[in-house]
């Protein structure tokens, strides 16, 4: 799985860690995301997508071979 | 997980609150130092000796030697190290980080698996490689190195997921 957090937080002119404190999650979770070392859970990609005013599925997309 | 203050915490009832984890610390980090002490021989873990309760004393568990429940002469020193050492370990590995979250939570399992599965593959080693008397030192650093693999290798990938943005 691929996202596009990191482009969506430039949009929104976000640092990780104020995206972070605005989901309520850790740095290192945001940073993890964005380098696709971890896939959040349902509820947290939901609160993403809800920051960012778009469906998950516009920012956490599936690869080819999944 | 429940929200609270829009906070996406990890609901575990297992962890202390995060105050804990430097009181953690220092009793963890005073506890090695006096138990290198010891080992080095630098100090005398028989040190401080005083009347203790024990439920078993004797040179084995099935002898029949000194019995049960009895009040003994023991230096504590060595006892105080090892409880510094699990205490301390327990409380900076178990409690909360200041913002506790799903991966943390992750990294943490992680870290607690990988340092079981380590630690027996050190240990079959030393069961393989180590004899006489030297692997009585193995079992002692055994009652702590399962719970310092954990915190080293939970630590070491907290701050490796803590590189600064490009």
């Amino acid at each position: 799985m691929k996202n596009n957090i990191k482009i969506e937080r430039a949009r929104f002119d976000l640092t990780q860690a104020e995206l972070a404190e605005k989901i309520g999650v850790s740095r290192q979770t945001i940073n993890a995301m964005e380098k696709n070392k971890y896939v959040p859970s349902t509820l947290l990609a939901l609160k993403i997508a809800r920051l960012f005013k778009k469906a998950v599925e516009d920012i956490f997309l599936l690869e080819d071979h999944e | 997980m429940y929200k609270s203050k829009n906070r996406t915490v990890m609901q575990t009832n297992y962890l202390l609150p995060n105050k804990y984890k430097a009181f953690g610390w220092v009793l963890l980090v005073i506890g090695l130092i006096g138990g290198i002490l010891m080992y080095s021989q630098l100090i005398d873990g028989e040190l401080l000796n005083m009347k203790v309760f024990s439920i078993y004393n004797g040179e084995s568990i099935f002898g029949n030697d000194q019995g049960f429940f009895k009040v003994i002469e023991n230096g504590v020193l060595d006892e105080i190290v090892a409880l510094f050492i699990m205490i301390g370990g327990l409380m900076v590995g178990f409690s909360r980080e200041k913002v506790e979250d799903e991966f943390i939570y992750k990294l943490r399992k992680d870290s607690l698996v990988w340092a079981i599965i380590f630690n027996y593959f050190i240990l079959i080693l030393a069961v393989l490689f180590i004899y006489s008397f030297a692997f009585f030192d193995v079992l002692v650093f055994n009652m702590f190195t399962p719970l310092l693999f954990f915190i080293v290798r939970f630590n070491f990938l907290k701050h490796k997921s803590d590189s600064h943005e490009e």
